[in-house]
């Protein structure tokens, strides 16, 4: 056939009849981020207890990464204190050029290098509950440490008044973490007017912590203590068990592992602050995906934190929140 | 042929309104299309999703039903109630015989987290020996044992929990607790409680699910979260599920789902729980490949575009083509020349058409053919007329001679011309016929040479040497006797001399040659050729003089007649005077 323009125009039309239809469909369709490698997740630790923080964390990013279609891989050193190793596999990582990493900083300047190199190459970081000290990373998304530790503060504000002791004593769990130090400071900001003895650092190590307390029992005064951390607050309340002083000195800790709750629920412990690893997950993708599609994202979200005593802590909104259903 | 597609032309004017009728057809089917597919889809999927959450909520219902099973034969345990009602004794035989035979039901099903039965006697019998009741909690005041008080004997099934009866274990479960009554059934003994584990129910909401992104939910009557995928998204508010819309299509039969935010929402209740399961499926688990309906609708419409475009060609081609043929064979009406279109490979209104044309082409024809000859009858007429007009002065002057001559006394001689000129008369009448013998043209010139003769009183001889071959052939009628009225006028008249003409005829190639020679005045040869040319110049131009004009109609009439090769031709005759050729065709006479 010599019409070689009929096919030509034909083509013209289909193709033409494409694009309307392309048109149509897309609108029909919602719009849906595609990534051709996955978003890279780098905690601070990956063999924890079972339902402990970063699980818990784990299991909100895996919930949206399935709601929004996408695809993680989440890597980290083994314990909190291993620095370097986090360093090494945040460069390894960068390495594999992801299109976005989710930084847990396990040090608030050491990592602060590999933030710059991933920037410098056009990775875009979005740090959790740990930040590092630069305003390179696009979103911070983390428990307000501070107003955590007004709520500490203020419940420990509310104890100390039934207690005939006033001075109160502070465990913190690390010197150079952010956590540490803005706990410490929503804690003194709420017990302003309050006697505080001081601030000890446990290392992160319960049988620190327990040591320290065992100390601060011979002190006659104190009648409180608030830990800052899960390790801090579980070797407190061991010494306190073990010298028998729940009546005599009250203790406000942080977090909720199943002794911590155990420790609350017979009276040792009279109140913790837990945060919500699950939305902290949930929100750093959900972050990534509005950053990725090109969305404006919040440079700090708060994910909030929660005061927990034996009154409320079987309460239906915060069974789950305190006693996570297992995957497993 | 130039083989573009042009604006206008009834080709390209077709294959536009085919492309866009089949481009509006193709985008409207796949808008119904698009639409009916995506409520098939989704019905199917809806309906499906609604029998899968059918048999969860059964697997609910039944994994309950058992459990409740259990808790009623418990209940009915005869030494359990003899237990109850008499004092506790932890170390009894009863006590252990008891405990072990709640132990069996734990061990026969490893989805019981729990069996205890808690006594108004303040005997707590456990299924598991290693557990201690936790010292903190009040079992009093846990809803279960309120409920199971409350229930007077029903089995009363609580919503998810967290369970903290056993001293450091905090594990999820849904109890069933039932108040122990006393067989007379109205004495309170008891509570026993059975908790099953909840990672069962979960399990089945989870495994029992729809698409990639859907899930199943279990809210109670007050809307309370029996179990939720992100349970701690909805709680603090990061994922909202429309309660209010979901219970609103509770009791109706018309509403199956409640669709919002690309989501379905479809309910069922459970029975023995009073539970409502909720099971959410998203579009996009749906409906998933649009891409691969968006291409074969494209190509869909490539495909009709193409056949259209074939299409197209065929029917202009069956149209345009023979309406083309048809023009350019009108054409040739232009030049003069009328063409026929005859058979021709079309539809029936094209060959009508040509049909017509032909018949049309066919009259124009006639008319035509018949205004020649017409035309032709016209100057024929003409010509018979100027013939006729020869005759008067050559009458009138025979007739003087007559009278002359009769005065004269020469009986004789008016006898012999009158006779002549009678005899000129009727043949050159000759009934109106154009044609006649050679013979009777040798008469009837003769007539006319002897009246000359007379008149002229023999200023000239003749002689007649034709072959008696010729006689019967045809000719012209008076043909001869201009040619010798010429010669006698124009040759002899001129000379002083006695002059002689020679009438001569013969057959040469086929054709007959007549020949009429006089001995006269003769021409130079500048005024033959001129004669000669002249011949063929139409008559009305020339101002040729009557005499002149009697040779030349006989060359005209004698071309009319026959064609341009013959007629007559001037030559100079040997010894001076004029030689005449006549050249006509031989044909015998026939009856006209």
């Amino acid at each position: 056939m010599k019409n070689w323009y009929l096919f030509l125009l034909s083509l013209v039309a289909a193709f033409v009849l494409f694009i309307v239809l392309s048109f149509f469909y897309n609108q029909n369709t919602p719009e849906e981020l595609e990534l051709s490698e996955p978003i890279r997740i780098v905690l601070k630790s990956i063999e924890g207890q079972p339902m402990d923080f970063w699980e818990v964390a784990t299991q909100g990013i895996d919930e949206a990464a399935k709601e929004f279609g996408i695809n993680v891989r989440i890597s980290g050193p083994r314990f909190e204190k291993e620095i370097n190793r986090q360093i090494n596999i945040m460069n390894a990582v960068i390495d594999e050029r992801p299109p976005l990493i989710v930084l847990a900083a396990n040090d608030y300047k050491r990592l602060v290098a590999s933030v710059e190199k991933a920037d410098s190459l056009g990775i875009p970081v979005i740090t959790i509950d740990s930040g590092v000290n630069s305003d390179i990373p696009v979103s911070f998304i983390a428990t307000n440490n501070i107003d955590a530790g007004e709520k500490a503060g203020e419940e420990m504000e509310r104890l100390i008044s039934l207690n005939s002791r006033k001075s109160i004593a502070i465990v913190s769990h690390i010197k150079e973490t952010a956590t540490a130090i803005d706990r410490e400071a929503g804690v003194r900001e709420a017990l302003g007017g309050e006697n505080i003895v001081g601030t000890w650092f446990c290392d992160v190590e319960p049988e620190k912590a327990y040591l320290i307390t065992m100390e601060l029992l011979k002190n006659e005064s104190i009648g409180g203590i608030v830990a800052l951390n899960e390790m801090a607050t579980l070797g407190v309340a061991r010494a306190i068990d073990e010298s028998r002083a729940s009546d005599r000195i009250f203790v406000v800790g942080f977090d909720n592992s199943v002794r911590e709750l155990a420790y609350l629920e017979e009276g040792i412990i009279k109140a913790t602050v837990v945060q919500r690893p699950y939305n902290m997950g949930y929100l750093s993708i959900k972050t990534a995906v509005e950053y990725l599609k090109g969305n404006k994202v919040e440079t700090f979200l708060d994910t909030g934190s929660i005061l927990i005593t034996k009154e409320n802590m079987f309460k239906r909104e915060y069974q789950e929140l305190l006693f996570p259903v297992s995957k497993k | 042929m130039k083989r573009t597609l042009r604006f206008g032309t009834l080709e390209s004017r077709i294959y536009m309104i085919f492309t866009l009728m089949i481009f509006a057809t193709v985008f409207v089917m796949q808008l119904v299309s698009f639409r009916f597919t995506m409520n098939t889809v989704r019905n199917s999927t809806l309906e499906n999703n609604r029998i899968l959450l059918g048999q969860l909520v059964t697997q609910i219902d039944s994994y309950i039903e058992g459990m409740e099973q259990i808790s009623l034969a418990v209940q009915n345990d005869v030494q359990l109630l003899e237990y109850l009602q008499e004092e506790k004794d932890p170390s009894s035989a009863e006590y252990s015989f008891i405990q072990q035979r709640l132990g069996n039901y734990i061990q026969a099903r490893n989805d019981i987290s729990d069996i205890i039965i808690v006594g108004h006697n303040g005997a707590v019998i456990a299924g598991d020996p290693e557990t201690a009741l936790n010292p903190w909690t009040n079992v009093s005041e846990k809803e279960w044992y309120r409920d199971a008080i409350d229930a007077g004997g029903q089995t009363a099934v609580s919503s998810s929990y967290v369970q903290n009866i056993v001293a450091g274990r905090y594990s999820w479960v849904v109890s069933l607790s039932r108040e122990i009554l006393s067989p007379n059934r109205n004495e309170s003994l008891g509570v026993l409680l059975v908790d099953l584990k909840f990672n069962r129910i979960k399990d089945l909401c989870q495994s029992l699910v729809v698409g990639s992104k859907g899930y199943n939910f279990i809210i109670d009557s007050e809307q309370n979260y029996i179990f939720h995928p992100t349970q701690q998204l909805v709680y603090s508010n990061l994922r909202n599920e429309p309660l209010e819309s979901i219970y609103s299509i509770l009791g109706s039969t018309e509403e199956k789902f409640y669709h919002s935010d690309s989501k379905y929402f479809m309910i069922e209740t459970s029975s023995i729980t009073g539970w409502y399961i909720i099971s959410v499926t998203y579009d996009s688990d749906i409906v998933t490949d649009w891409q691969y309906v968006q291409i074969s609708y494209t190509f869909l419409g490539l495909v009709l575009f193409l056949i259209v475009g074939f299409a197209t060609n065929r029917i202009s081609t069956g149209i345009t083509k023979p309406v083309r043929k048809l023009q350019e064979i009108m054409k040739s009406v232009d030049t003069g020349e009328f063409r026929l279109v005859g058979q021709i490979e079309a539809t029936d209104e094209i060959r009508e058409l040509a049909r017509e044309y032909d018949t049309m082409v066919g009259h124009v024809r006639k008319l035509m053919d018949a205004n020649i000859k017409e035309q032709e009858l016209k100057r024929k007429s003409d010509l018979k007329a100027l013939q006729a007009q020869i005759n008067p002065h050559f009458l009138y002057n025979t007739l003087d001679s007559i009278i002359w001559m009769g005065e004269m006394g020469q009986n004789k001689e008016v006898v012999l011309m009158t006779s002549a000129l009678s005899k000129l008369f009727r043949i050159s009448i000759s009934k109106g016929r154009e044609f006649i013998s050679i013979s009777d043209e040798i008469a009837h010139v003769e007539s006319y040479l002897t009246i000359q003769k007379m008149r002229y009183k023999d200023k000239f001889e003749y002689s007649i040497e034709i072959d008696p071959d010729l006689y019967n052939c045809t000719i012209l009628k008076i043909t001869l006797q201009p040619l010798v009225e010429n010669a006698i006028y124009h040759g002899i008249k001129e000379v002083d001399h006695k002059g002689t003409i020679r009438i001569t005829g013969e057959e040469q190639d086929g054709n007959i040659k007549l020949e009429v020679i006089d001995n006269g005045k003769g021409m130079t040869k500048s005024e033959m050729a001129e004669l000669n040319s002249s011949l063929n110049i139409s008559t009305d131009s020339s101002g040729l003089s009557r005499y002149g004009m009697g040779v030349h109609n006989v060359h005209e009439r004698i071309q009319l007649y026959f064609g341009e090769d013959f007629g007559l031709s001037y030559f100079p005759a040997d010894g001076g005077g004029t030689r005449i050729t006549v050249l006509i065709p031989s044909r015998p006479l026939e009856v006209l």
